[in-house]
C-alpha cells in the first residue's frame, strides 16, 4: 500500500497535534499536583537539576568568539571578576559611573551587558549578562560610590572555588559554581570580557553541558534496588 | 533515591576524592575478604564543607525564601529558594548579602547596664535580675498600666506571643504595642472596617493572572524589588500594563507603561472619582453589589490626632445607592482634576481600565496610602472600586496592601501585638477575652477589656510620665517616631527607665538604661508570616554570639523572675514547638487555621487558613475558600455576608504648605537600606552603595535656589531643622514643591521635622507630608 505524499503530511500533522496534547494534558497535570502539595515530610527538591533554561542562549555568537583576535590590554581576569563580588556566588556590584540612577534594563544597563564589547568610555569590554530578561537590574546589582565601612564587619568570605577541576587527569573540568540565574555558560566564558582563566577554548561546541558535569551540589545517596537473585 | 531538599552538602572535590578513594578501598577489601561486610562510611559535615538552609529574608514583607549557606559555624552566602513560590529564586540585593548583618564588628554580646552614666557589662543573668525587679517595682509604685513592651514586626511570632501572653495574662495589662502601628495598622483597619477581617483575600499569585497592575503611592521597583520582577515578568510574557499613581517620579515610574502624578492627599479624591466614573458610564457590577455588598457613611471631619489624649470612635450608619451616587457627585473628573493636578482625560483613563469587564486587575499599595492620616479612608476606597466592579478575591483580582517587615502580618496582626487585640479577636470583646482566658489558664478579669495606648500615645504616655518603664525589642524608635524631638525628650526623662533588647547600637540603645544583646534571624529558631498569609519557619542554623539570647526567652525568663513561670512551662529546646501549638489553638477552624508545626518545617512557607492539609489562595469564594458558603462569593467576616462599600470624603491634610512653609515633605526608604539601617548599614555592599542620606529637589527647585547635587541644603519644619546633602536628577525626582529624603541615616534624622498626626481610626502616622522650608545651607 502506498500512501500520496499530501496523506502523509496530513497523518503526521494529527500525531504532532496529539503528542503536544498529551504533553499540555500531562504539565497541567503535573502542576495541578504540584499547586496541591502541601505534606507534612521532608520535600525533594523540584529543582536538583539544574534548569536548562538559556543553556544555548548566545551560541550564535560562537564563530564570533571563536575568531576573536587577542586582547590583553583590555582583558578581565579571575582577580577583577571576584573583586566586586562579597562572595563567590553573590551578584557583582557596578564597578563604574553609571550613566542613568534611574534607568530600567533596555534603556540603559542592557545597551552595553547585552551583548558586551568595547566600551570607549570605560577603556573595557563589557561583560555580558547572562539573564538579561530581568530588567531591574539594579535590585541586585548597586553601585559602590563609597569604599568606607559604617562599622567593620568580621563576615567569612567564601573561598572561590578551583577552577581545574577535573575527576580524572585529562577529563573535562566540571563546572564548580552553582547554575541558578547562570545557566548560559558563554555569557562568562566567551567572549572579550570573559576572565582570561576561565575563557573557554572552544566555543564552538555549544552543548557545554555535554561534557562539563555539574559538580554535585546534593549529597545524593543511591543504593541499588533489591531484586530476586539466583540461589 | 533520597535527596533531602534542605540538607544540600556541597562537596569540594577533595573531599569528594577522598570519599571515592574510600569507597573503591571497601570494594576493594570486600573482594579480597568476601565473608566480612563493611560498614557504610557515615556521611557528615565536614569542616570546610558548605551546606545549605532554607531561611525567609530577614528583610522585608514580601518574604522571599533564601538558601542560607553555612560552612564551618558561620553563615558565608544565600541564594534564592527556587522551590519558594515567592520569589522563585530570584533574590534583591539586601537578601542576597543579608547573612553579612550578622556579622558586624560592633555586634552588642554582652549585657550592658548603666551605672552612673556609664555602660557597665555585666552577666545575662543580672541584666535579666534587673528588668524583673526594676518592672516589678515600677508596677508596685506606679501600677500594672505604668509598664509597657513595645515590639515590632520584625519579632517573630514567637517572640510576639509570648510578648501578648506576658503582658495580658501575667502582668494583667494591655500596654503592648508594636512598630506595625507605623506602617501596617491602616491596611489592617482598612480590611476589618470592609471586610471585617484582618489580612487580604488575595495572593502573589494574583501577579500571574492580572493584566493591569494600579500602584498607588507605591516605589515597587526600590521597595518590593523581587515582587516588581514578577510583574515586570509577566509584563514580557503576557504584555500586562503597569500604571504608575504616585506623587514624584522614582525607577517605578521609569519602568511603568504609564505614571500618573497626583497632589500629595488627593488620592481620597481620585479613589472617589474613579468610582464616579464606574457608575456613570454604568460599568458597576450591580448583582455584585446588591448581593454582596452594603453601603455605609461614617463620620466625616475626624481630626488628625495631635493633641494628647486624642479619642476618636467611627459611627457606620447605612446609606442607599441614591445617597451613595449623591456623595460621588463631588467627585466628578472635572472637580477631582482641580484637587489632585491630575487631568480629566487621565481619570477617564484609570476608571476605564478597572471598568473594562474583560480585564483582570490588581491594586498595589503600601505606605503611599497607609501612612497617611486618612489612611483607613483610602484603604476603603480602594476596596470601593474593587467591590463596585466585582473584582476581587478571584485569580488576578486583587486589591493588595504590600508590607514592610518580614513578620507585621504574622507576628503583629495575627498574634495580636496592639493594645487593642488578642491572638484572635479583640480585648473589648468578651468572648474572645474569654477564649483567650481559656487557652491561656486565667481568669478572664486578668485581661483588661479596654485597650490603653497606641504607639504615639504610648510615647506621649511616656513623656508624660503616666509610663515609666518601657522594654524595646526588634525596634528603633529613636529614628523612626514622627516629631522625634518630643519622644527622645520623653524617653530621657528622670524617672524612666528603657530597657532596648537588640543586635547592635543604635539611637535607641542609647537611650537605655539597660540593654540586652539579642540572637538575630538564624541564630535561633522562629517564623515569620508575610504579606500573603504566608508563614514560614526557620531554624537554629548557627550558635548566638556571646551571651545573645533570643526574644522569646528574654521574655519568658524575666516573666520566670516575676513570679508567671507557670504561663511558660516550656523547655529552651521545645519552646518554639509549644508556642506554635498553643498559639494554634487560637485560630482553630477554616477561617484561619494555621498549618501544624512539621508541615511547617518541611515547606518553604504555608498560607493560612490551612484546611485539611490545603492552603487557601483566595478568601471569600467557595470556589477557593473553605470557609465561604453558597455558590460564590461569601464575605463572612461581615453579617449577612456582606462587604461593606463606604462614602469616605477627601479631607485635605493638618499641614499644608503655605508662605512660611513653601514645601512638601515626603519620606521613605532607598532599595538599599532596610527601615533604619542598623543592619544593612552593616553590609559593606549596602552601605557602599548609599552611604547617607540626601534630599531630592526638583530640579528646576534647585536651579532656582542654585543648588546642585551633592551641595548642603538645610531643611527646617514647625518642629525641627536638618543639614543634608542635594539629589538633584539622580534616583528620584520628586515635583515642584516638594522634596523627599530618605529615613534610614542615624546621623541625618529626617523625623526630627516629621508631624505625629496620624489616622484616627488606625492611629498610624502620616509620614508622607508636612510642610517645611528649603534653603541652600
Amino acid at each position: 500500500m502506498t500512501v500520496k505524499p499530501k496523506r502523509k503530511y496530513l497523518i503526521l500533522l494529527f500525531i504532532s497535534l496529539m503528542v503536544s496534547a498529551i504533553v499540555i494534558l500531562d504539565l497541567s497535570m503535573i502542576q495541578e499536583q504540584e499547586a496541591a502539595r502541601v505534606e507534612g515530610e521532608l520535600y525533594t527538591t523540584p529543582e536538583p537539576i539544574p534548569s536548562e533554561a538559556g543553556v544555548f542562549r548566545r551560541s550564535e555568537f560562537a564563530m564570533d568568539y571563536n575568531n576573536m583576535p587577542d586582547d590583553p590590554q583590555h582583558q578581565r581576569s579571575l582577580d577583577t571578576y571576584y573583586k566586586n563580588r562579597a562572595y563567590s556566588g553573590a551578584p557583582p556590584t557596578i564597578p563604574h559611573i553609571i550613566l542613568s540612577e534611574s534607568g530600567m534594563g533596555g534603556k540603559s544597563c542592557l545597551q552595553c551587558h547585552q551583548n558586551g564589547g568595547y566600551v570607549a568610555q570605560f577603556n573595557a569590554n563589557a561583560p555580558v549578562t547572562p539573564h538579561p530578561e530581568l530588567i531591574n537590574c539594579k535590585q541586585c546589582h548597586v553601585p559602590v560610590k563609597s569604599n568606607t565601612f559604617f562599622k567593620e564587619s568580621s563576615f567569612t568570605r567564601l573561598e572561590e572555588p578551583e577552577i581545574n577541576n577535573q575527576a580524572l587527569p585529562g577529563s573535562p573540568p566540571m563546572i564548580p559554581h552553582a547554575l541558578q540565574m547562570r545557566e548560559n555558560c558563554l555569557a562568562c566564558h566567551a567572549g572579550p570580557a570573559a576572565p582570561k582563566e576561565i575563557r573557554v577554548t572552544h566555543p564552538e561546541r555549544v552543548n557545554c553541558r555535554q561534557c562539563h558535569a555539574a559538580k554535585p551540589t546534593l549529597n545524593i545517596e543511591w543504593t541499588r534496588p533489591t531484586t530476586e537473585t539466583k540461589e | 533515591m533520597k535527596r533531602e531538599a534542605y540538607n544540600i552538602e556541597e562537596q569540594s572535590r577533595r573531599s569528594f576524592i577522598k570519599r571515592m578513594a574510600a569507597a573503591s578501598a571497601m570494594t576493594a577489601a570486600s573482594a579480597l575478604l568476601p565473608d566480612i561486610t563493611f560498614a557504610k562510611s557515615k556521611e557528615t559535615l565536614q569542616s570546610g564543607e558548605l551546606q545549605w538552609k532554607k531561611s525567609p529574608c530577614r528583610f522585608c514583607g514580601v518574604g522571599c525564601g533564601l538558601l542560607i549557606g553555612l560552612k564551618d559555624g558561620k553563615a558565608v552566602a544565600v541564594k534564592g529558594d527556587p522551590a519558594s513560590s515567592v520569589n522563585k529564586g530570584l533574590c534583591c540585593v539586601k537578601g542576597y548579602h543579608s547573612v553579612m548583618a550578622l556579622y558586624g564588628k560592633d555586634r552588642l554580646r554582652k549585657p550592658l547596664i548603666k551605672r552612673n552614666g556609664k555602660w557597665v557589662e555585666v552577666t545575662m543573668q543580672e541584666a535579666l535580675d534587673l528588668v524583673a525587679s526594676k518592672m516589678k517595682e515600677t508596677i508596685a509604685k506606679s501600677g500594672k498600666d505604668s509598664v509597657s513592651i513595645y515590639g515590632s514586626g520584625q519579632w517573630t511570632i514567637p517572640d510576639g506571643y509570648v510578648a501578648t501572653k506576658f503582658m495580658r495574662a501575667g502582668i494583667g495589662s494591655n500596654n503592648i504595642e508594636a512598630n506595625a502601628r507605623l506602617c501596617m495598622s491602616s491596611a489592617a483597619t482598612g480590611l476589618v472596617t470592609s471586610f471585617g477581617m484582618d489580612e487580604p483575600m488575595g495572593c502573589y499569585e494574583d501577579i500571574n493572572h492580572a493584566d493591569v497592575f494600579v500602584l498607588w503611592g507605591n516605589n515597587m521597583a526600590e521597595m518590593h524589588p523581587v515582587l516588581f520582577s514578577r510583574l515586570l515578568d509577566q509584563r514580557l510574557k503576557r504584555g500586562c500594563i503597569i500604571i504608575d499613581l504616585s506623587t514624584r517620579t522614582t525607577r517605578t515610574s521609569l519602568a511603568a507603561d504609564k505614571t500618573i502624578q497626583f497632589k500629595p492627599q488627593s488620592d481620597l479624591a481620585i479613589a472617589n472619582a474613579i468610582c464616579y466614573e464606574l457608575v456613570k458610564n454604568d460599568w458597576v457590577n450591580h448583582s455584585f453589589v446588591e448581593k454582596h455588598c452594603a453601603l455605609k457613611k461614617g463620620k466625616t471631619d475626624i481630626g488628625y490626632g495631635l493633641e494628647d489624649n486624642f479619642q476618636f470612635t467611627d459611627e457606620p450608619t447605612s446609606i442607599d445607592w441614591k445617597e451613595y451616587e449623591n456623595f460621588l457627585s463631588d467627585y466628578t473628573p472635572i472637580k477631582t482634576a482641580e484637587i489632585s493636578g491630575v487631568s480629566v482625560k487621565d481619570i477617564k483613563y484609570l476608571a476605564s481600565l478597572y471598568g473594562n469587564a474583560n480585564k483582570k486587575i490588581m491594586s498595589l499599595w503600601c505606605m503611599g496610602p497607609n501612612q497617611h492620616t486618612r489612611g483607613t479612608w483610602m484603604n476603603n476606597l480602594i476596596y470601593n472600586i474593587h467591590l463596585l466592579t466585582g473584582k476581587i478575591s478571584t485569580p488576578g483580582n486583587s486589591p493588595f496592601s504590600l508590607t514592610g517587615q518580614p513578620s507585621a502580618c504574622g507576628t503583629v496582626r495575627e498574634v495580636g501585638t496592639l493594645t487593642h487585640l488578642l491572638p484572635h479577636g479583640t480585648v473589648t470583646n468578651e468572648e474572645d477575652r474569654k477564649h483567650a482566658a481559656h487557652i491561656w489558664k486565667v481568669p478572664v478579669e486578668k485581661i483588661p477589656a479596654k485597650p490603653t495606648y497606641h504607639t504615639v500615645e504610648m510615647f506621649r504616655a511616656l513623656d508624660r510620665g503616666e509610663i515609666k518603664f518601657m522594654w524595646i525589642q526588634v525596634t528603633n524608635p529613636m529614628v523612626t517616631m514622627p516629631n522625634l524631638k518630643r519622644y527622645r525628650d520623653g524617653a530621657k526623662k528622670e524617672d524612666r527607665f528603657i530597657v532596648v533588647s537588640d543586635v547592635y547600637p543604635t539611637p535607641t540603645t542609647d537611650i537605655a538604661d539597660v540593654i540586652l544583646p539579642s540572637a538575630m534571624w538564624i541564630e535561633r529558631e522562629g517564623m515569620f508570616g508575610n504579606s500573603e498569609r504566608r508563614t514560614q519557619h526557620f531554624e537554629k542554623m548557627i550558635e548566638p554570639q556571646g551571651e545573645c539570647m533570643s526574644d522569646t526567652w528574654q521574655i519568658i525568663e524575666v516573666a520566670k523572675r516575676m513570679g508567671h513561670g507557670k504561663l511558660f512551662p516550656w523547655t529552651k529546646e521545645n519552646h518554639i514547638e509549644e508556642i506554635w501549638k498553643e498559639y494554634s489553638l487560637f485560630h482553630e477552624g477554616n477561617k484561619h487555621g494555621i498549618a501544624p508545626y512539621e508541615v511547617l518545617k518541611a515547606n518553604p512557607g504555608i498560607q493560612w487558613p490551612y484546611v485539611n492539609g490545603k492552603e487557601t489562595k483566595w478568601r471569600y469564594h467557595s470556589k477557593y475558600d473553605p470557609a465561604a458558603k453558597g455558590e460564590s462569593f461569601d464575605f463572612y467576616g461581615k453579617p449577612e455576608g456582606k462587604a461593606w462599600i463606604w462614602a469616605r470624603p477627601f479631607e485635605p491634610a493638618p499641614e499644608v504648605p503655605d508662605s512660611e512653609f513653601p514645601f512638601w515633605l515626603n519620606t521613605g526608604r532607598v532599595l538599599e537600606h532596610w527601615h533604619t539601617g542598623s543592619l544593612t548599614r552593616r553590609i559593606s555592599v549596602l552601605h557602599q552603595a548609599v552611604p547617607h542620606s540626601y534630599v531630592e529637589l526638583n530640579p528646576q527647585d534647585a536651579a532656582s535656589m542654585n543648588i546642585r547635587t551633592g551641595d548642603k541644603v538645610k531643611l527646617i519644619s514647625r518642629r525641627g531643622q536638618i543639614v543634608l546633602p542635594a539629589s538633584v536628577n539622580e534616583r528620584g525626582q520628586p515635583p515642584k514643591g516638594q522634596v523627599f529624603v530618605p529615613f534610614f541615616d542615624e546621623s541625618l534624622l529626617i523625623n526630627e521635622l516629621t508631624l505625629d498626626a496620624f489616622c484616627p481610626i488606625s492611629r498610624q502616622p502620616d509620614y508622607k507630608k508636612c510642610a517645611i522650608q528649603v534653603m541652600k545651607a
